[in-house]
């Protein structure tokens, strides 16, 4: 008994464009995932490059696609518990968490969210800004809904007297779903490496040392500073500040000794972003191989260089050191073109830190039978001739889930299609 | 004109900060009330979001809306998704139009605030009159045929080619060559895994062989191409006989090729033993070697990477060098050159030195590089070779390496080393340089048969670079593999497997719905003088009994027709002559 | 002194520019999405192709008060109709000639091939026409 229904785990770009094009071609689709909202990484940026498109426009009318389409049904805030079956005929075990907020009703007005007394950091921008606990992540929500963290909620039953439309429901329960599919896809994700691991880079105790995502956060308009970039510490707007690359990555010390793909690209976008909101800033990128690889990169670098006078030092910096007066910083390290060890102060430093598995995906792999490889990305059936297939028939996986094979946000698209590709030869081929 | 009275709502997005930043715009939301015809105006954050669309549906219904107005970005990326809404609300999606102000306004006059949001003005004015002229058209269903052409029958085509017959469709492979393989033919090993070309190759040639769905056509080329998208009329040549077949989509496999450096690049071509790592791997394969090297000395990014001059920090170098050094910066700058970053090829250079170590031990293999590009896991595979005791040195990439030959034919290559800024001298026995993969030459004949656009940098252009990698701006044609732009062969194989996704998707649902375009006949006015028969490429007009028709299925929307028709008798829908000069007349008056 | 200068305001013209959707039109978006600037004075018109232009409108356009016109298409060979565009040119050599009857400088309207990869030759050519139309000064029949 085949079933022609496939359930895609993951609701980032690669899941996005996956359900999308599974959908297109008449199989129904469980896009499943695990926050409140789909959008994934691509929702936090700012902008993409190489042609420094705003990412969330991009981004949302495939969102949109996917909570109208006909054949793709959300499920939203959900995880999977368990996998029973094989290619054709899978039973997933699906846990709907509970929102304490009905979906059908809520409109998405925010008044319940006004009204809430409890303020708690915000995840989606990285804990640099605050939501209440009754929440919608992002203002550009797929499902258009709001949640209660019950872990932060002190059940004051405000938000229930607020709602015009009654759709506040604190006695949810979670439930259990099966879903009966022909083929699953994977499409979790990734994760950043934790900086605070590397104690001479001082993330977590400076304030003005933050990861590049958290920086994302800080330049998109719909962020916490409604993209203004200022520093942490005070909230003046940095004048000098250093991109150090590679942290976490290319690393024996922690096992991440594979290159994450994307920064060397992503940290000379922000840094042009960073000279096109405030051309007096200086903007100094320490590196150790600047990979811009692939059509238009180049030339990207070529422009930062030239047209926005980005500074490129190829160095691996060795300790960074805060100045408890100004918080400002100073980095030691080697010039290793000119030969020399340097000093120099900065008000702002981004960290670019190695990408790793999402949370979870150790778990989820488990569930499913699936190999993971030695970094504990999904291992792909064959790297050369199956490299969206995962160890197990029938289950396919795509996006940074794979690891750093994939490159950026089309390598990302062009893995969700495949993926929905080879579901179909598959499903069509068990008939 | 429009049967019913008009009555327009306009939305202005601010788009974040990307228009809302340099156009004013509640100025221009207070300007648009003013406007004739304009029941509505409002403005929104961002007009795409589920918010913005919400109101878009809502105020639809609440203020009687029959017509709406959108100015945000490009019609080119959200156009199909205010449609939707509009249809959603009830409102046929002809009465939808786009005013662009962030694309052709805000950001290319970032600097300009108060004229562009003047420009701003103009242009909504200039949608509203266009709106007014609107009319609600139906579209017609096109049926897709559920056969496909790969043309390329290298891994990306092989691949896509397997993928569609999986799926069910029937397929025609045409390959230029005698042989179906591709560059994989002149390789010897792929990396990381350093597997036998043949252990990829020829599992996929075997199932293409014996597939029953796909016919494979050699020594075959496309000599033209008609129709659109579910009906593409694509004439295969081969040699002096032509031959027509009838399909739905189109995936173009056609490749790249390997840059040959022009002779005197690197003593190329002058030289005997500076070759290309082509033929370095061809010299590995065949095992022709008779006496192995001492040294071998590759050189990065030969032919890629040139562009601008970087900036130079040369204050490192004795004050005589400088002048000299400039004279060769400036001389590399007029080398033939591609600007792009190929990718593939420091992968490409360690696995070269990788197989040389493994045959030749003693062989001292030098890499000099800009940058060292080995990204993802391949990470592991750098280490591998600098395990070998390959020797990989950053040299000054701004002063191109010379190449000398002694009288015996030892050969030396002189570069700057980028961490002691000093000059170095490496005698070697053979020099080899690492090439981008550049285009075809036949891809541009290949593009103007498809009518599909070609980048700046020569391949073949995608419809949306992040968002719509394997699609191109033609309906029904696709992109696989290296055509767009250097991949190497699990990059060529996700790519394939994608585009046979998206044709397969279309395929699968048997028919798709066109824009209604077309052109319409008065056939009051018309004089039947034959002159649209004549001109149209489509063959969409024909003239019976004095009168000339059109055949909807046909047209494309071009136009030619209703600008050549001495009678003015032929209009085209949702181009109009009132619509457009609507907007001539608004963009230059206040007037209505 | 000062007064003078005020009053004597540098002239800014209105300029038209019928893009096709395909090519030209693509390419100024290139431009866009690539922050080339340039300056605001023009109104972009979109068509589906180049040869959609009948001769009326440009000449609508400059009865109207258009300072200059600008017609973009794709390259000869590439347009994606096939021919549209070199129908266009055809016509460009008896919109000139109308041109002149009526007494508006040729120069008015000009004719340029830009393809959905030229972003920043879309932008210079913006700039140029707009410096140029400005050494013409506006159009006569706005003050005629």
């Amino acid at each position: 008994m085949t079933s022609k229904e496939v359930m895609v785990i993951g609701g980032g770009i690669a899941g996005i464009q996956a359900s999308l094009d599974l959908a297109s071609r008449g199989y129904k689709v469980y896009l499943v995932e695990r926050s409140p909202s789909i959008g994934g990484r691509m929702a936090q940026l700012d902008k993409t490059f190489p042609t420094m498109d705003c990412s969330m426009c991009i981004l949302a009318p495939k969102m949109i696609d996917c909570s109208h389409h006909h054949n793709v049904q959300l499920l939203s805030y959900s995880e999977v518990e368990a996998v029973k079956g094989s290619t054709g005929d899978f039973v997933v075990t699906v846990l709907r968490k509970p929102r304490y907020v009905d979906v059908t009703k809520c409109t998405g007005c925010g008044i319940c969210a006004e009204h809430c007394p409890v303020e708690v950091p915000n995840e989606f921008d990285e804990q640099l800004g605050t939501r209440k606990a009754i929440y919608m992540p992002l203002p550009q929500a797929v499902p258009r809904a709001m949640t209660i963290d019950k872990n932060n909620c002190i059940e004051c039953g405000l938000c229930v007297k607020m709602c015009q439309a009654g759709a506040v429901d604190l006695k949810q329960e979670p439930r259990e779903e099966d879903y009966n599919v022909g083929a699953i896809v994977v499409a979790t994700g990734f994760d950043v490496f934790d900086a605070s691991q590397i104690p001479t880079y001082g993330y977590g105790r400076y304030k003005n040392v933050i990861t590049s995502l958290e920086l994302e956060r800080l330049l998109c308009a719909s962020g916490p500073t409604g993209g203004h970039l200022i520093r942490p510490s005070e909230g003046k707007i940095p004048r000098k500040i250093a991109f150090i690359q590679c942290v976490g990555s290319r690393d024996r010390r922690f096992g991440t000794t594979y290159c994450s793909s994307i920064c060397c690209k992503y940290s000379v976008k922000d840094a042009v972003l960073i000279k096109e909101h405030e051309p007096n800033t200086t903007v100094t990128i320490f590196y150790i191989d600047m990979r811009a690889f692939g059509r238009g990169f180049q030339e990207f670098v070529n422009r930062a260089k030239s047209e926005y006078g980005v500074r490129f030092v190829r160095s691996s910096p060795g300790e960074i050191m805060e100045d408890p007066a100004t918080k400002n910083l100073r980095i030691w390290y080697e010039d290793t073109v000119a030969g020399r060890i340097e000093n120099a102060e900065f008000d702002l430093i981004v960290l670019c830190p190695a990408l790793i598995p999402s949370k979870g995906a150790r778990e989820l792999a488990k569930v499913l039978g699936a190999e993971l490889d030695e970094y504990g990305f999904f291992k792909a059936g064959d790297i050369l001739t199956s490299p969206v297939d995962t160890t197990v028939q029938g289950i396919f996986v795509c996006g940074y889930a794979l690891g750093p094979k994939t490159g950026d946000i089309p390598d990302s698209i062009m893995q969700g299609s495949a993926t929905a590709a080879r579901v179909a030869e598959v499903l069509e081929r068990s008939v | 004109m429009a049967v019913e009275e008009p009555r327009i709502g306009v939305f202005i997005c601010h788009c974040g900060v990307n228009i809302g930043g340099v156009v004013n715009v509640p100025e221009v939301v207070k300007y648009a009330k003013t406007l004739p015809n304009v029941a509505y105006a409002e403005a929104n954050i961002y007009t795409c979001s589920e918010a913005g669309l919400t109101s878009i549906r809502e105020n639809i219904k609440k203020e009687g809306l029959n017509r709406v107005i959108v100015a945000s970005c490009t019609p080119r990326t959200h156009e199909p998704l205010f449609r939707s809404a509009c249809r959603e609300a009830g409102i046929n999606h002809y009465l939808f139009e786009m005013a662009n102000i962030r694309e052709q306004c805000s950001w290319v006059h970032q600097h300009q605030q108060e004229k562009a949001t003047e420009k701003a003005k103009d242009l909504v004015r200039m949608a509203v009159a266009r709106a007014t002229w609107l009319e609600p058209q139906e579209e017609p269903e096109l049926e897709i045929k559920d056969t496909s052409l790969v043309v390329g029958g290298g891994i990306a085509g092989l691949t896509a080619a397997l993928s569609l017959a999986n799926q069910g469709f029937k397929v025609y492979l045409i390959e230029k060559d005698q042989e179906l393989g591709g560059n994989l033919r002149k390789l010897s090993k792929l990396y990381p895994t350093m597997q036998d070309t043949r252990d990829i190759l020829e599992p996929a040639l075997k199932a293409v062989k014996s597939s029953d769905k796909i016919e494979t056509l050699l020594s075959t080329t496309v000599s033209d191409v008609k129709g659109y998208v579910g009906n593409f009329t694509v004439t295969l040549a081969k040699g002096e006989e032509k031959r027509d077949v009838d399909v739905g989509t189109i995936i173009v496999a056609c490749g790249a090729a390997a840059y040959t450096p022009p002779k005197g690049l690197y003593q190329y071509g002058e030289y005997p033993n500076v070759m290309t790592q082509m033929q370095l791997d061809e010299l590995l394969k065949e095992g022709k070697v008779k006496q192995a090297p001492e040294r071998i000395v590759m050189i990065q990014c030969v032919g890629a990477r040139k562009g601008e001059i970087r900036a130079m920090d040369l204050a490192g170098f004795p004050k005589s060098d400088t002048a000299r050094l400039l004279a060769k910066i400036l001389k590399a700058k007029k080398d033939e050159g591609w600007p792009y970053c190929s990718k593939i090829c420091c992968m490409n250079a360690i696995k070269n030195s990788i197989l040389v170590k493994e045959k030749f031990p003693q062989t001292d293999v030098m890499i000099l590089y800009g940058d060292v590009r080995v990204y993802k896991e391949y990470e592991d595979f750098y280490s591998r070779a600098r395990e070998a005791q390959v020797k990989f040195v950053k040299h000054i990439e701004e002063i191109p390496p010379e190449i000398t030959q002694t009288p015996e034919g030892k050969l030396a290559v002189v570069a700057y080393d980028a961490l002691s800024g000093q000059e170095i001298k490496l005698p070697c026995d053979w020099v080899v340089l690492s090439t981008p993969m550049i285009p075809h030459k036949e891809e541009v004949l290949l593009a103007r048969l498809l009518k599909v656009p070609i980048s700046s940098d020569g391949f073949l252009m995608e419809a949306h670079v992040k968002l719509r990698p394997v699609d191109t701006q033609m309906d029904g044609i696709f992109l696989a593999g290296a055509a767009s732009g250097p991949k190497d062969v699990p990059e060529s194989i996700v790519s394939a497997k994608a585009a046979a996704a998206r044709a397969g998707t279309l395929m699968a649902n048997k028919k798709m719905s066109t824009e209604a375009l077309t052109s319409v006949v008065n056939e009051d006015e018309c004089i039947g003088c034959g002159l649209c028969e004549e001109i149209c490429v489509y063959g969409a007009h024909y003239v019976e009994e004095g009168t000339s028709h059109t055949i909807a299925a046909l047209c494309r929307g071009c136009g030619a027709c209703a600008a050549e028709c001495p009678r003015r008798a032929i209009s085209m829908q949702h181009y109009s002559d009132e619509q457009i000069l609507s907007q001539v007349k608004a963009a230059l008056t206040e007037e209505s | 002194m000062e007064t003078a200068k005020l009053e004597q305001k540098e002239f800014e013209p209105t300029i038209l520019a019928f893009c096709c959707n395909w090519c030209s039109y693509a390419g100024a978006d290139l431009a866009g999405t690539s922050r080339f600037e340039y300056p605001t004075n023009v109104r972009i018109i979109r068509v589906m192709c180049s040869g959609r232009l009948d001769p009326t409108f440009i000449l609508s356009a400059f009865r109207w008060g258009a300072d200059g016109v600008l017609i973009t298409g794709c390259h000869p060979g590439d347009c994606h109709y096939v021919q549209g565009n070199y129908m266009m040119e055809r016509r460009f050599g008896f919109l000139k000639e109308a041109m002149d009857q009526l007494g508006i400088e040729p120069e008015r309207l000009r004719l340029e091939w830009i393809s959905a990869g030229e972003g920043e030759k879309f932008a210079a050519l913006i700039r140029d026409t707009t410096q140029k139309i400005k050494q013409l000064g506006p159009n006569p029949l706005k003050t005629a």
